[in-house]
């Protein structure tokens, strides 16, 4: 971190810890500390909603087992407190598994169900075993001992300030480190992040089981905050509450999480106050009001787009002064600001703060991440293939038969890849060209036949495990980790260099250290052999179209691959563009990377490949040299029907 | 023997409300991907809406029917307008998700304010004296609620298979695009199922009102455990979502009756995340094939 | 009848087409041919409203139907047998085929007889006949293509696009495809036919444009363009200016 940014954070800090010595009455702190308390939660709840990108409605029952489990331990073992806070955290972190593998193989409204069924059972159960939980009656905990006798209130509000300050710090680390970009290339691209030896179904376990770890935590010490716990606290109205304040907030945002908690604590309490409720409202709705001026003068935006919020905000307070009790309507005003969030503050408060703040200053920012160091030239960042083999079989297409229902995709192909060699695969439209790569790379499981690699079998591996043994591939469709910046992208494919472990980045260790700024050093170089080193913190949806395409060239050869299978790398790319791609094929080829390329521009295949096979309805018609496949026969009725 | 019938008489009138709230989610998603996690909201505004009229107004319950109903079309317009169609429109699947969430949310407050906290109780069209079959006591509503469900389905059945406007709604959920090349307006064809799937889940609220008590509460666990069995069956099988109901209906009542009321809800869910893990397709349903 | 000027379209960011022209008079059956990736199938959606043209203009019959949703431009008279068939899986043959002409139960277009006319395509399509109960999914890829283009045919349609017909169909079947066209045409039906077969297309239209890399190569009448080298080139490269 920089100095520039830690000052304002050390102040926050200093003032944070001595909010006990000003403010006397306990409510507050009170508050403060369930906002806190929840702020870890949020953390934990974020790499899963911000990160991985899916809704969880099943963090509230994380929480109550956190709380549970402290809870339980205390009153049928009187357990200490530093006893029971690592039991919650792992028998929380292990229920976070439990729950990951349902998930394991759906995305989206399904894995949001699976969060609401779990959620929904951990509270029944919890009400329902009362030999274990004290069920519906609930469980008394005192605060905790320090040196013989119970912390006061202040001494416990330090203890949360320092247990938060510590999750912030293991939490981003986390988040910027390879488990990060993993969660992310897993929201972006679940087949490209396979396919880069992530694997999707591992870091979806991980994700959920750190989670939930921050979950526990935080429901530790919102027992020992409360003093007493019940099952209906952790219903599925503090599920979507605490949704709401990562969204609110802001994804991705340790800021936003504090933001969120705050929101979600404060607004209630301001609820139960109309008066002060009707003075908040009608501060917003002017607030807004005036920005939304000053953003029609500059004319950063329309008329339209601003209607529906502002009308939202006047309307709100409106309503406060037309009611005299408003918390009776506290969740349809938070159902109503989901609402408001999901389409209009899509980046939550802290995201847009910083986009507002920027259209008004004029900086215009789309790139993220610290500034690239020099490249080291010296640095081969292709591991350079051994050459001696030319030419022996590196991968053995045996009689492969792919059958959909009734369609044979592939219908009983040969195809024997040479070492060192750029074989070409051509053939019309449905012809088998992309069945057969994503057979080669583990997507689609032949129905029968075989697919020898380097002498073994490649049937019935996972594509992350077929990645990593040295098979990279690009796609048809650009698969990049579009919300990533290009130098993460490759960095996503270097995940394979990277050994440490969740400890190791935690404390930030030397082995870490050095680990981290190898790959980056190594992406960098990537990045320069494809022409993009300027372009490092860019988002790779921003990028042109051509350069997309070089950056999924320049990810697979991060992966170290010995057999490099690119589909259609020309589709769509200006002659230049295809220059420059020739220019990149040749010199991968001559660190000894094998090719299989998938192509309908006809001079790239013309020019590039060594050898050509022909696919027509599933079936090979023709190979040989280049010139002999464009006057075969067959091939030309193929294509032309002549 | 007569547990057995009594458990299977219970069990058969429940999972049928299951099936029918299951058969909107299966409307929606057939025709545009999405789903109303405030399914069960559409149920309890739908039973409330029918207890007033009933109730405040005096109305008769049959003719009450047809304005419950039509309240759940207008209600699922609303919710496609406001909650679904910008997100499909930005192609969010997180932004229907949590609009449908809080659309639900929103509908619940407002209905405990309208109607209060408290449960109410629904006046019975049907003698309330049970009958004797086989050793089981059958109300004669749960025979009603059996066969509203079933009449509700085979009318939508009935329409999708024909008349030409229900043939559009089918050609929609099988291929959005081929269909507005046919000339059918899409997204009005997605408002029209919301409006559908509504109807039929306020109509399901009113069917299952005088057995159990009507509430603001009412809608939620009803809607997880509908969508439960829309997933145990499978989102693309009318069949399926049948066989679900019935399944779910019957082993949550011998839940409750072999092992405690309050554990009831849980071997559905417990159901569903199998099916989850293991068929995601649900029981009868097709596994789609990855295009890469 | 349609008519095509410096029409651009694309995906996202990768732009397809650069500006092409082309026209269809009433009555005439108008080819377009080019290797894959050329952009035909780009130019078919473009002209239906699958995707939204970024330039250029599309007239049908005089009307502006650039940037019109699909259902609208079907409306306007425009059949669209698409790429893949795209056959209601899930719906009988004779469903199928009555969906194409829900612009007439609607009103939107002249009702005319529709019994009438579903009878008559049947009388066309004898294959579609003997299955007229099945699943269109259940049928095989040629009687797939059969279906779809009767399925345009029921319409009662200004124009039919046809958007490769000979995809995945075998030999035969490809013939019989193109025996139908012919027919057709024979009727007086204005025809877009995107091919990837240049020869089978070439014999049965009366125009033909060639498309490479999203531009208009080269067009003429269709027969003069069936012996010209640079169609050979376009698809399978070799000696052109490149």
């Amino acid at each position: 971190m920089k100095s520039k940014s830690l000052l304002p954070l050390l102040i926050a800090i200093v003032g944070l810890f001595s909010l006990p010595l000003f403010i006397s009455n306990p409510y507050y702190i009170h508050l403060i500390e369930t906002i806190l308390i929840y702020t870890i939660l949020l953390y934990g709840l974020d790499i899963v909603v911000g990160y991985v990108g899916q809704v969880s409605l099943g963090h509230a029952a994380l929480f109550g087992i956190g709380s549970y489990t402290a809870g339980v331990l205390f009153f049928h073992f009187g357990t200490p407190i530093w006893l029971t806070l690592p039991a919650s955290i792992v028998v929380t972190a292990i229920f976070g598994g439990i729950l990951a593998l349902p998930a394991l193989k759906v995305i989206g409204p399904y894995l949001a169900m699976v969060t609401l069924a779990f959620g929904t059972i951990a509270q029944i159960l919890i009400n329902e075993m009362t030999w274990l939980t004290e069920g519906p009656l609930g469980i008394k905990i005192p605060k905790p001992d320090l040196m013989g006798a119970p912390m006061s209130k202040a001494q416990f509000f330090w203890l949360v300030c320092i247990v938060l300050i510590i999750a912030m710090v293991v939490v981003d680390r986390f988040v910027k480190s390879q488990m990060g970009r993993a969660f992310e290339a897993l929201r972006d691209s679940p087949v490209a992040c396979d396919c880069m030896g992530v694997s999707v179904y591992r870091f979806k376990v991980i994700a959920f089981v750190i989670s939930a770890g921050f979950a526990g935590l935080a429901g530790c010490f919102y027992a020992y905050s409360e003093q007493y716990i019940s099952p209906n606290t952790y219903n599925n109205e503090l599920a979507v509450l605490f949704l709401l304040a990562v969204i609110m907030g802001g994804r991705k945002s340790r800021l936003g999480a504090l933001l969120g908690a705050a929101i979600i604590v404060l607004l209630p309490k301001l609820l139960d106050d109309i008066n002060l409720f009707r003075i908040v409202a009608s501060t917003i709705a002017v607030v807004v009001a005036v920005g939304a001026a000053m953003a029609l003068s500059k004319k950063v935006t329309t008329p339209r787009r601003v209607m529906v919020p502002l009308a939202g905000v006047v309307g709100l307070a409106a309503f406060s002064f037309w009611l005299d009790r408003i918390s009776d309507w506290r969740l349809s005003i938070f159902g109503f600001m989901i609402l408001l969030v999901v389409y209009y503050l899509q980046n939550g408060i802290v995201g847009f703060a910083k986009s507002f703040y920027q259209s008004i200053v004029g900086k215009t920012v789309t790139t993220r991440g610290e500034k690239a160091d020099d490249i080291d030239d010296s640095i081969s960042f292709i591991s350079a293939v051994n050459n001696q083999n030319a030419g022996t079989e590196l991968l053995k297409v045996d009689s492969v038969l792919m059958q959909f229902g009734g369609l044979k995709a592939l219908n009983n192909v040969d195809l024997s890849i040479k070492r060192g060699t750029i074989h070409g695969l051509i053939g019309p439209n449905g012809s088998g060209k992309s069945t057969m790569m994503n057979v080669l790379t583990g997507i689609y499981q032949p129905t029968a036949g075989n697919v020898l690699y380097a002498g073994q079998s490649v049937v019935g591996r996972t594509s992350s495990d077929i990645a990593l043994s040295g098979i990279a591939r690009t796609f048809q469709n650009v698969q990049l980790f579009g919300e990533m910046t290009a130098i993460q992208n490759i960095l996503v494919g270097l995940h394979h260099t990277f050994k440490s472990n969740m400890f190791e980045i935690a404390l930030n260790l030397p082995s870490y250290k050095k680990e981290s700024q190898e790959a980056y050093a190594r992406a960098m170089a990537l990045l320069k052999f494809v022409g993009l080193e300027d372009l490092a913190n860019e988002e790779a949806r921003n990028l042109p179209y051509g350069k997309q395409r070089s950056l999924e060239i320049a990810r697979a050869l991060a992966l170290d691959p010995e057999l490099l299978l690119l589909d259609e790398p020309a589709a769509g790319l200006t002659a230049p563009d295809i220059k420059e791609l020739l220019r990149i094929i040749r010199k991968i080829r001559d660190s000894g990377i094998t090719f299989i390329l998938i192509e309908h521009h006809m001079d790239v295949v013309m020019s590039v490949c060594d050898i050509v096979s022909v696919l027509d309805f599933g079936q090979k018609i023709a190979e040989g040299k280049p010139a002999e496949v464009q006057a075969d026969e067959k091939v030309i009725h193929a294509y032309l029907g002549t | 023997m007569e547990m057995f019938a009594q458990i299977l008489s219970s069990g058969i009138a429940v999972g049928m409300i299951y099936a029918v709230i299951a058969f909107g989610f299966q409307l929606t998603f057939a025709t545009s991907g999405t789903l109303n996690f405030g399914q069960g909201e559409a149920l309890m505004l739908g039973a409330l809406v029918g207890l007033t009229c009933v109730d405040m107004f005096g109305m008769n319950y049959w003719l009450m029917i047809p304005i419950v109903c039509l309240f759940g079309m207008v209600q699922g317009g609303f919710v496609e307008l406001i909650g679904v169609r910008p997100a499909i429109k930005i192609k969010s699947e997180f932004g229907w998700i949590m609009s449908t969430i809080a659309l639900g949310i929103i509908f619940k407050n407002v209905a405990e304010n309208i109607w209060g906290r408290d449960a109410l109780p629904f006046p019975s069209p049907l003698p309330m004296e049970p009958m004797e079959f086989l050793g089981a006591n059958i109300l004669p509503m749960e025979i009603l609620v059996v066969v509203g469900a079933l009449v509700m389905m085979l009318l939508v059945e009935f329409f999708n298979r024909k008349t030409i406007y229900g043939k559009a709604v089918v050609a929609t959920a099988n291929d959005r695009d081929a269909a507005g090349l046919m000339g059918i307006n899409t997204s009005l064809v997605i408002t029209f199922s919301y409006a559908l799937s509504s109807l039929t889940a306020a109509f399901a609220g009113v069917l299952i009102a005088p057995l159990t008590l009507t509430g603001a509460a009412m809608g939620g666990a009803l809607g997880l455990k509908a969508f439960a069995v829309a997933i145990i069956g499978g989102l693309s099988s009318g069949m399926g979502i049948i066989v679900g109901g019935l399944i779910l209906g019957i082993v949550e009542t011998a839940t409750g009756f072999y092992i405690s009321t309050g554990y009831k809800d849980v071997p559905g869910l417990i159901l569903l995340l199998l099916v989850l893990a293991f068929k995601p397709s649900g029981l009868f349903g097709k596994t789609a094939i990855k295009k890469v | 009848m349609l008519s095509i000027k410096n029409l651009e379209a694309g995906y996202g960011k990768v732009k397809v087409l650069h500006g092409i022209n082309i026209d269809v008079p009433k009555g005439q059956v108008i080819t377009l041919i080019g290797s894959n990736g050329a952009g035909k199938t780009t130019t078919m959606r473009a002209i239906t409203g699958m995707i939204k043209p970024t330039g250029g203009e599309v007239t049908l019959g005089g009307e502006k139907i650039d940037g019109y949703d699909s259902h609208k431009i079907a409306r306007l008279g425009l059949a669209h047998s698409p790429e893949g068939r795209r056959v209601f899986t899930t719906m009988s043959v004779n469903d199928n085929l009555l969906l194409g002409a829900f612009p007439r139960f609607t009103g939107s277009r002249p009702k005319g007889d529709i019994k009438n006319d579903l009878e008559r395509s049947l009388e066309m399509f004898p294959r579609l006949k003997e299955r007229r109960n099945q699943l269109a999914g259940t049928l095989s890829g040629g009687e797939q293509q059969m279906l779809a283009m009767a399925r345009a045919v029921m319409l009662n349609p200004e124009i039919i696009l046809l958007d490769e017909p000979s995809m995945g169909l075998a030999p035969i079947l490809v013939e019989e495809v193109f025996r139908i066209i012919s027919n057709l045409k024979s009727q007086g039906v204005t025809m877009l036919l995107v091919e990837q077969f240049a020869a089978a297309a070439l014999k049965v239209a009366d125009y033909g444009y060639v498309l490479e890399n999203g531009k208009i190569a080269t067009h003429g009448p269709a027969d003069k363009l069936m012996h010209d080298p640079a169609v050979k080139a376009a698809y399978l490269g070799g000696a052109s200016s490149h």
